[in-house]
């Protein structure tokens, strides 16, 4: 067994060593961590609990490295790939920020810029690089801080709400090509922001997309992500989003995973004020041989909070999913209402499904609970939509979209929703 | 104490007819009964030792222990190889750290791993039984002959690790049944021993299972001929008694085609100060259409109430499901101090089922983590897991499942559901499920709540003039419900007292 990690430890070394000619973002202290880190954290295989269901030693195998700074956006790319959405953007092809097709609010009381440009300006204070410490626990997260490149800086003061949503639209193309992206938002108390997270890949495009990205969301404030995968190419992506919510805050998550090789997400929320409020939906339609794996951190660490968490997937052919749904009631969370579904459904012989909603609960005046499945689809709706003269086809079809449409209600834009559903459909054959 | 024995030892015996068996959770309140009065005695009731002239090994483990282990019960050769290869396995493992659990880890150096009651010569009836041994089982309230009269339940009862008494074996012999000391199974059926001992534990399944497959002492063996349905309930009593010494049970059941057998395990054990380790091995096996009820209370020492001193509960069990067969196993868990058991079922054959029931208490400064394995590997194989997990005190209590659907078990169902009460804001409840499904056809279902004891329910008890323990006791018993139903008669009765027991003053 200490072999195998010896090989894993070796390969994972060569995979470092590749990014090291990417341009610093200047944060020098978080990257200097994160080096240190990497040389300490064991690299996640098989026999690590939080990912033995997805060892990233595939990834591993083929080394890779950071692409220079693109002179400008591809052309064959919307830079707003959903239509009719009306957003401000900023966009950046592996890794790099594009300043000529980015689309900059300016506002009092709005800071949003490239955040590259912030650590230039000074805003990033020394020691205040980092919210999370996850690069010195995670092998993965040590990767994005050693070599974060760049990404969103928002920053909104209080009271001020954005008047359109904030596109951040990441592309990925080339072979071989590790991008790090880095995002920054801070509300401020009463702030509203509405983010939306794009990724994309080209169909040649290869490598690891290692995105992480920290919020905190102050008191009585609201922010809302719509974030959806959809990576032609085989791309490794790993994200991991992490936020803070203040008191009475509303935090709100749409994690769908239309297209992508390799998908792990990693969701982290903890809440700090009383009265927060947060609801985390997620889909995962992996087809082929796709592998999509959702872990979710609910942090319930103060009274008289609520969580709602509803996750679905499919999975179709070969592929494999993963579902990690952990919910934490620290001793003081009194009053605390936690709620957590997950529903699957394996739709051919070869694909897997592996759930885990675990529950860990250290206050007695709570109510929470979890519900998960494994199953198929009903035979008797299915016959009932036949027998109303409904196509074998369009009958699944129509189930399925029944089955997803829960989770895509409540995305902060319908543009968002609506793309996502006709992508879903073009996909599938759901036309 | 004497008088609380006597008591008892009368519900123990009572052989009430099974329709009664819906009143169970009345009983619980019921003045002539008695339980309440009982209840009221904080102290752990079985914390005694017996003083018994004891055979013991010198604490330490290495190969020249397991030689001695072996010559002292005159063990054939391939059995020492046996142990001798687990042994050679175990000191390659580690020590798993995945469980929800703090504890000291057990200096396995400073145990002694053999203990012996001195006995020289066999016994032909009871008499010839230790005087002393007699003392204790009467505390405990299985004296074997009233078992003989009263119950109608045989019992293997074990004094630390060697069988001292066998009852109702010529009546079972009859059947050909055989229900004996696995010591003595090595002996008579050896070809059945070599057949299944390891077939559904392998030696290297785990740190505690290789550590068992080494050094086991003593336990129960039992086989049911094809087409027998045992007439009676087997039951085995564990008690850790030598002070220092480990206790590492094995135990094999094996059920052939179309047999049944009901079989009862609960332990007691004597108050200590330092930890004791318990690590035993439990193998099922079912046979074509064979059905096998495995029945747990378990009230090992579970430390005082700063958590000092208690069991260590480190237990594998698992039962083998071949085609049209059913294992369930129901387990109540009120002691040790610390838990780390997952009865489990693998349903290899056709249609087969598994079940799992489960009442487990922490109190105290008491930590579990328990739950089972249900591993689909037939077609259509179903499996039902009810657990109800009760936390009190400072304890930590988790439910840990796996439930594995593999590409072949087409049609496989499985249900869940984990329930947990929590008694005091210092407590926690966790819940663990794994869900690995990789066949398209299977539909699997978990689903887990997590509550206070409702405050409502003990205000309109204590409206009606029943004190706040007795209506926590009602609560809680009708909580458990699901799961005492699936025990016999003489251990939900004693397992509605142990529930009581254990959650003594527990409200916060």
């Amino acid at each position: 067994m200490a072999a195998t990690n010896d090989i894993a430890t070796r390969q994972a070394q060569n995979f470092v060593a590749g990014l090291a000619g990417a341009t610093p973002l200047g944060l020098s202290s978080l990257s200097d961590e994160g080096r240190a880190a990497l040389a300490e954290l064991p690299v996640p295989t098989r026999r690590s609990e939080r990912w033995k269901y997805s060892p990233v030693t595939a990834m591993l195998a083929s080394p890779v490295s950071s692409a220079p700074a693109p002179k400008s956006w591809p052309e064959s790319v919307p830079a707003n790939p959903v239509p009719g959405l009306d957003a401000y953007r900023v966009v950046l092809v592996n890794g790099h920020v594009v300043p000529e097709a980015c689309d900059l609010p300016v506002a009092d009381g709005v800071m949003c810029m490239p955040l590259s440009q912030a650590v230039k300006e000074g805003r990033i204070a020394p020691g205040d690089e980092d919210w999370t410490g996850y690069h010195k626990r995670e092998w993965v997260g040590a990767v994005n801080a050693a070599h974060a490149q760049d990404g969103l800086f928002l920053s909104l003061e209080s009271g001020t709400s954005l008047d359109r949503p904030v596109l951040v639209h990441h592309h990925v193309t080339g072979a071989d090509v590790a991008s790090c992206p880095r995002h920054r938002v801070c509300l401020g108390d009463n702030a509203r922001a509405e983010v939306v997270l794009w990724s994309s890949a080209s169909n040649q495009a290869s490598g690891m997309v290692n995105a992480v990205l920290e919020a905190r969301v102050g008191a009585g404030a609201r922010l809302g992500l719509d974030k959806v995968q959809h990576e032609h190419g085989s791309i490794f992506h790993l994200a991991h989003e992490h936020v803070t919510q203040g008191k009475a805050s509303t935090f709100r998550i749409h994690t769908l995973t239309v297209q992508g090789h390799w998908v792990r997400n990693e969701l982290s929320v903890l809440q700090h004020g009383s009265g927060a409020h947060t609801v985390m939906h997620g889909a995962y339609l992996p087809k082929g041989s796709e592998h999509v794996d959702n872990h979710t951190t609910m942090d319930h660490t103060v009274p008289y909070c609520t969580s709602s968490e509803l996750y679905k997937g499919i999975l179709y052919d070969r592929s494999t999913g993963v579902f990690n749904g952990k919910v934490f009631v620290r001793q003081d969370a009194q009053q605390t209402n936690a709620y957590q579904q997950n529903a699957n459904i394996v739709a051919d012989a070869g694909a897997s499904i592996n759930a885990k909603p675990e529950l860990e609960i250290y206050a007695d005046d709570v109510k929470c609970s979890h519900g998960c499945t494994v199953g198929q689809f009903d035979d008797e709706a299915l016959f009932y939509l036949k027998s109303r003269g409904i196509g074998d086809r369009a009958a699944r079809a129509l189930m399925v979209q029944a089955f997803i449409g829960d989770v895509l209600e409540g995305m902060g834009s319908s543009e968002v929703a609506d793309e996502v559903a006709s992508l879903l459909a073009e996909r599938h054959g759901w036309m | 104490m004497p008088t609380e024995h006597a008591a008892a030892e009368r519900v123990f015996h009572s052989n009430k007819p099974r329709e009664n068996h819906g009143e169970h959770n009345t009983m619980a309140y019921d003045g002539e009964d008695k339980i309440l009065e009982e209840v009221t005695g904080k102290a752990y009731e079985f914390g005694f030792t017996t003083d018994i002239d004891s055979d013991k090994a010198p604490a330490g483990l290495n190969e020249d222990i397991i030689r001695l282990i072996s010559a002292k019960k005159n063990e054939p050769e391939w059995l020492l190889e046996w142990r001798l290869k687990a042994f050679e396995t175990w000191q390659a493992m580690v020590e798993p750290e995945w469980p929800h659990l703090q504890y000291t880890k057990p200096d396995f150096q400073a145990i002694s791993y053999y203990a012996a009651p001195k006995q020289k010569k066999e016994l032909a009836s009871l008499d010839e039984v230790d005087p002393e041994l007699r003392k204790t089982m009467a505390k405990l309230g299985i004296s074997l002959e009233e078992q003989k009269r009263l119950s109608g339940v045989a019992v293997d009862f074990v004094m630390d690790s060697v069988s001292v008494a066998t009852s109702f074996k010529d009546k079972l012999a009859e059947l050909g049944i055989i229900f004996c000391s696995m010591s003595e199974a090595v002996k008579e059926h050896p070809e059945l021993v070599k057949k299944y001992l390891g077939s559904v534990v392998p030696v290297r399944d785990n740190f505690y299972a290789a550590l068992n497959s080494a050094v086991f002492t003593d336990g129960s063996f039992c086989y049911i001929p094809k087409g027998v349905k045992c007439p009676m309930e087997l039951s085995t009593y564990f008690r850790i008694n030598e002070s220092g010494t480990g206790q590492f049970e094995r135990t094999l059941v094996i059920a052939d085609e179309s047999s049944y057998v009901s079989y009862l395990e609960g332990c007691t054990a004597p108050q200590r100060d330092e930890n004791q380790l318990h690590a035993a091995v439990v193998e099922l096996i079912a046979l074509d259409d064979a059905e096998i009820k495995y029945s747990t209370v378990q009230n090992w020492y579970p430390g005082d109430e700063e958590g000092k001193g208690g069991v260590f509960n480190f237990v594998t069990k698992r039962g083998m499901c071949h085609t049209r067969a059913k294992i369930s196993w129901t387990q109540v868990e009120t002691g040790s101090a610390v838990t780390w058991k997952y009865p489990s079922c693998v349903l290899k054959g056709d249609d087969s089922v598994g079940e799992f029931y489960s009442v487990a208490v922490t109190n105290n400064h008491q930590q579990a983590d328990t739950g089972t394995k249900m591993i689909h590997l037939g077609k259509r194989t179903r499996s039902t897991i009810i657990s109800k997990g009760i936390s009190a005190g400072k304890s930590q209590n988790s439910y840990r499942g796996l439930v594995q659907i593999m590409p072949n078990a087409d049609h496989a169902r499985n249900f869940s559901q984990c329930d947990s009460l929590l008694m005091t804001d210092r407590c926690g409840a966790h819940t663990f499920p794994y869900i690995e499904t990789k066949n398209p056809t299977a539909q699997v279902e978990h689903e887990a709540t997590t509550s206070k004891i409702g405050e409502d329910q003990i205000f309109y008890c204590l409206q009606r003039g029943i004190d706040e323990e007795q209506a926590i006791s009602l609560i809680v018993n009708g909580y458990a419900k699901e799961v005492l139903n699936k025990l016999p008669m003489e251990f939900a009765v004693e397992a509605q007292k142990l529930l009581a027991i254990s959650l003594e003053g527990s409200v916060g």
